[in-house]
């Protein structure tokens, strides 16, 4: 142990529960942090990689426990230390910021408070320079000192996860550990915060250990980075290495899923680029490596487009004395059948406000939609089948779009029932149908299982199976694989191309990733405001924007590329 | 299509069905141990209850002994001023108790579970009025009303206990239902099932009702718990049809006979215990209530 080190991990082992039921979630993990150094920590879901994080701030949670191993701050051991101690360390030690840091400051209290707090427990502050060290905090993570007097729920989510930054600043740690710190922001936001951590760790010269599921953010960030695949760290070099000589299979494969919406052609694993393909005139299917999931069949012959005229959403003022907000701004657009259109643009820019519209979950303002001669704002709750016959919606969150007391089967028998005349046995051979054309089989066994016992992305193929049950003409993707892990969106983006191009199903594909619209849609339409800044062919608009705020999104994504 | 129909049957006899869900429910409050004791003492309650006529000495009503005697080996807990067996009574009393309590708690939480449920699930102008008249129930003061219809309905004995305590009993239990309902309603899965066809009908009693198990589980034995000190009060104040045998008109016969006056505290004391050892047994399972759908729900939310 050299006098620079700030950090050593020694062999640790954190199970999950004890005895023969223990699940290990970070196994025989060795590495040293050196003191200003800005470190890295990339693994997807399940990885241990959050764990790990915990672990080092002393702050697993029980049924987590340190099996083996040892973690020394300072030559101190953190896992034997008792609570006292622990908090004690809290100033000058290890401090830690959370990925929801928006729901981590009481909603009661003003932000000064939360400072006071901090301030009152460690007492390494005069009681008179409270108010003038809490502003200085602040003022670090660019924000104004008037913050100060707010609540929490009067800031938005990328101020409080500043604040969070600063309370843990505050403490004025030797060691940050920033567990998926942007994750839960709009992607502008996160971009411009990510830019304060970088910021902040150069002039502050703390230890930094940011922990993340996207390569990209890490790749832009830190000076080291160490890869996590089931519990184990695979990886651990400086960053340029890992982007340009990765050792490990998982590292390629991470970075595979990377590309630059903006390229002229641009092309991930399971994806020829788009232009290519259409030059060609061949189909996803008849280019990729993997063979496609859906088989072709006939299109249907009525197909209606879906007409959207001056579409207009108000919602009344948040707070009283605030104006109105107009979430959709005089919107028209037309999905014709079997295309492709992409709605991107930054959270509150309206996007799924549109999909609400269009789907009659909520009433518009003003302006029409209309799908063939269906006038969907003049529908009532009882005429909905009419429409979701046809239109139907893929949603974002796999995780809440499932109902956790149902089978896969009996959430899928449902609107094979009530859309279709089949019944009993039949009814079940299309789910089973279904269930294989999503990919997941063996088809018996997945129809019996309950949500929690799926992953992710096999839930996410639940919820796509669900949307086809009616045997749809359009497809409302909301964000669709933006809860994925990297390696499983390909996967599921795949599905609907391929649903798209064998069955002539057309998609309305909702995001805030420009590169996944890029690989999926032949049309865009960027949202601002609920406006419409910028429309035209996908390629065209993402390769030469013309719009500033399209520069912004398409700057704002995180491209391990771009560093190098 | 054999293998279909093999595992068809395999997958059925997997999914959730009634009786699976009513096996977890006991199970997972068996686990719990306040919630077993509880479990134990009210079924003890229950075996007395249906073997009143075996294990009782005497008949509820037989008044041929001494009067206001004290505790002797024939009559374990003395005689009432009437000349009854207290212990008999107190034996027979049982059923009154459990009946009035069981019945009671069903169907204030049924009536709970159709008003906050439909309320929770509606919107608009239907939902006002449903508002309107629960804030009624709920600000009118339970005893006094209780009081009020009971005089009103007066002579209609057990009949009329439960649905005076029903009346009064449902409102709390929808306005706890309703706004859970709320907060189910606006999940993913909630709109899903609108996308998948659904009437709100089948969307309410299939989605969102299953993922409220445990309020309504514990709202039942908080019902019931409220139904049985109720029955109790309101026949000791004598508004209760008082030739029936139950502990309430046991003790509203012990008030009347100045029972403490004369020494004769087992006439007061013996159905007080039982009464408060009932409704503690049923707030102690209430305790394992708890953990019924909690694992459930975070299911849904984990990340």
């Amino acid at each position: 142990m050299t006098d620079t080190t700030v950090l050593e991990v020694v062999d640790l082992d954190v199970d999950y529960g004890t005895g023969g039921g223990a699940t290990h979630a970070v196994r025989n993990v060795s590495f040293q942090l050196a003191q200003g150094e800005f470190v890295g920590l990339v693994g997807e879901s399940g990885s241990g990689k959050s764990t790990l994080g915990f672990a080092i701030a002393g702050l697993s949670k029980p049924p987590a426990v340190i099996a083996k191993g040892r973690i020394l701050f300072d030559g101190k051991d953190i896992a034997s230390m008792s609570a006292e101690e622990l908090r004690e360390q809290r100033h000058g030690g290890v401090a830690m910021v959370l990925q929801s840091g928006m729901n981590a400051l009481n909603p009661v209290r003003t932000i000064r408070n939360h400072f006071r707090d901090i301030f009152e427990a460690h007492g390494h502050v005069e009681k008179s320079e409270w108010d003038a060290r809490a502003a200085e905090m602040v003022g670090k993570v660019e924000l104004p000192p008037q913050v100060l007097a707010r609540y929490p729920g009067e800031l938005s989510g990328g101020m409080r996860q500043r604040i969070s930054i600063a309370l843990a600043l505050s403490l004025e740690p030797q060691l940050m550990v920033f567990d998926e710190p942007t994750t839960a922001l709009d992607v502008l936001v996160q971009h411009a915060v990510m830019d304060t951590i970088i910021e902040l760790q150069r002039r502050e010269n703390f230890t930094a250990l940011l922990i993340s599921h996207d390569l990209g953010i890490v790749l832009e960030s830190a000076q080291r980075v160490m890869v996590m695949h089931e519990g184990q760290i695979v990886e651990d070099a400086p960053a340029h290495d890992v982007l340009r000589k990765p050792k490990d299979e998982y590292t390629k494969m991470l970075l595979s899923h990377y590309a630059d919406p903006r390229g002229k052609v641009v092309e991930l694993p399971g994806f020829e680029d788009r232009a290519e393909r259409s030059k060609k005139g061949a189909s996803r299917a008849a280019t990729a490596a993997h063979p496609p999931t859906v088989s072709p069949r006939e299109r249907r012959r009525d197909q209606k487009s879906i007409v959207v005229e001056n579409l207009v959403k108000v919602y009344p003022p948040p707070r009283r004395g605030e104006s109105e907000v107009r979430a959709v701004d005089d919107v028209s657009f037309t999905l014709e059948p079997g295309a492709s259109l992409a709605l991107v643009g930054a959270s509150g820019s309206g996007k799924s406000t549109i999909a609400k519209l269009i789907t009659a979950v909520e009433k518009s303002t003003s302006g029409s939609v209309h799908f063939g001669n269906l006038d969907v704002a003049k529908l009532r709750r009882g005429q909905f089948r009419s429409l979701h016959r046809d239109v139907q919606m893929v949603f974002q969150d796999p995780y809440a779009a499932l109902n956790p007391l149902h089978t896969v089967e009996y959430t899928l028998t449902r609107p094979v029932v009530n859309f279709t005349k089949l019944r009993g046995q039949d009814a079940r051979r299309r789910v089973l149908e279904l269930l294989d054309t999503v990919g997941l089989s063996p088809v018996e066994e997945f129809a019996a299982k309950l949500p929690h016992q799926l992953s992710g992305g096999q839930r996410q193929r639940v919820v796509i199976a669900r949307a086809l049950a009616s045997d749809p003409q359009v497809i409302i993707a909301d964000e669709p694989v933006s809860m994925l892990d990297v390696s499983l969106r390909a996967g599921v983006l795949a599905l609907l191309e391929d649903l798209r191009e064998q069955w002539g199903v057309s998609m309305l594909y909702i995001t805030h990733d420009l590169l996944s619209a890029r690989l999926v849609t032949d049309n865009i339409m960027v949202l601002n405001h609920g406006k419409v800044v910028e429309r035209g062919e996908t390629a065209e608009v993402l390769q030469h924007p013309k719009d500033e705020y399209t520069v912004r999104l398409l700057d704002a994504i995180p491209n391990p590329r771009k560093v190098a | 299509m054999t293998t279909i129909t093999e595992t068809q049957q395999v997958s059925i006899a997997k999914a959730p069905g009634p009786w699976s869900v009513f096996v977890r429910v006991a199970s997972t409050i068996w686990s719990n141990g306040k919630a077993r004791i509880g479990l134990i003492v009210l079924g003890l309650f229950v075996v007395i209850a249906i073997f009143a006529p075996l294990i009782a000495p005497y008949g509820a009503s037989e008044n041929g002994f001494d009067r206001s005697s004290d505790p002797t080996w024939e009559h374990w807990l003395g005689t009432t001023a009437a000349g009854e067996d207290v212990l008999s009574q107190l034996l027979w009393g049982a059923q009154v108790s459990i009946f009035v309590g069981l019945v009671a708690g069903v169907l204030s939480t049924l009536i709970a579970v159709l008003i906050g449920l439909s309320w929770g699930y509606a919107r608009g102008f239907g939902g006002e009025v449903v508002n309107f008249v629960v804030n009624l129930f709920l600000v009118i003061p339970g005893l006094p009303l209780m009081i009020v219809i009971a005089a009103y309905l007066s002579g209609g004995g057990i009949a009329m206990i439960i649905t005076v305590v029903v009346i009064t009993g449902w409102a709390w239990g929808a306005r706890v239902l309703r706004s859970q309902t709320q907060s189910l309603r606006s999940r993913d899965f909630v709109t899903a099932a609108v996308f998948s066809g659904e009437r709100p009908f089948r969307i309410v009693f299939r989605e969102i009702l299953p993922n409220m198990t445990s309020l309504i589980v514990g709202n039942f034995f908080g019902a019931a718990t409220a139904a049985i000190l109720a029955e109790a009060g309101l026949e000791y104040l004598g508004l209760g049809d008082s030739s029936v045998v139950s502990w309430g008109t046991m003790l509203f016969w012990a008030q009347n006979s100045n029972a403490l006056l004369t020494g004769q505290w087992s006439l007061l004391f013996a159905p007080g215990l039982c009464i408060a050892l009932l409704a503690t047994s049923l707030t102690l399972i209430n305790f394992g209530v708890d953990g019924i759908s909690n694992p459930r729900l975070r299911e849904g939310k984990t990340r």
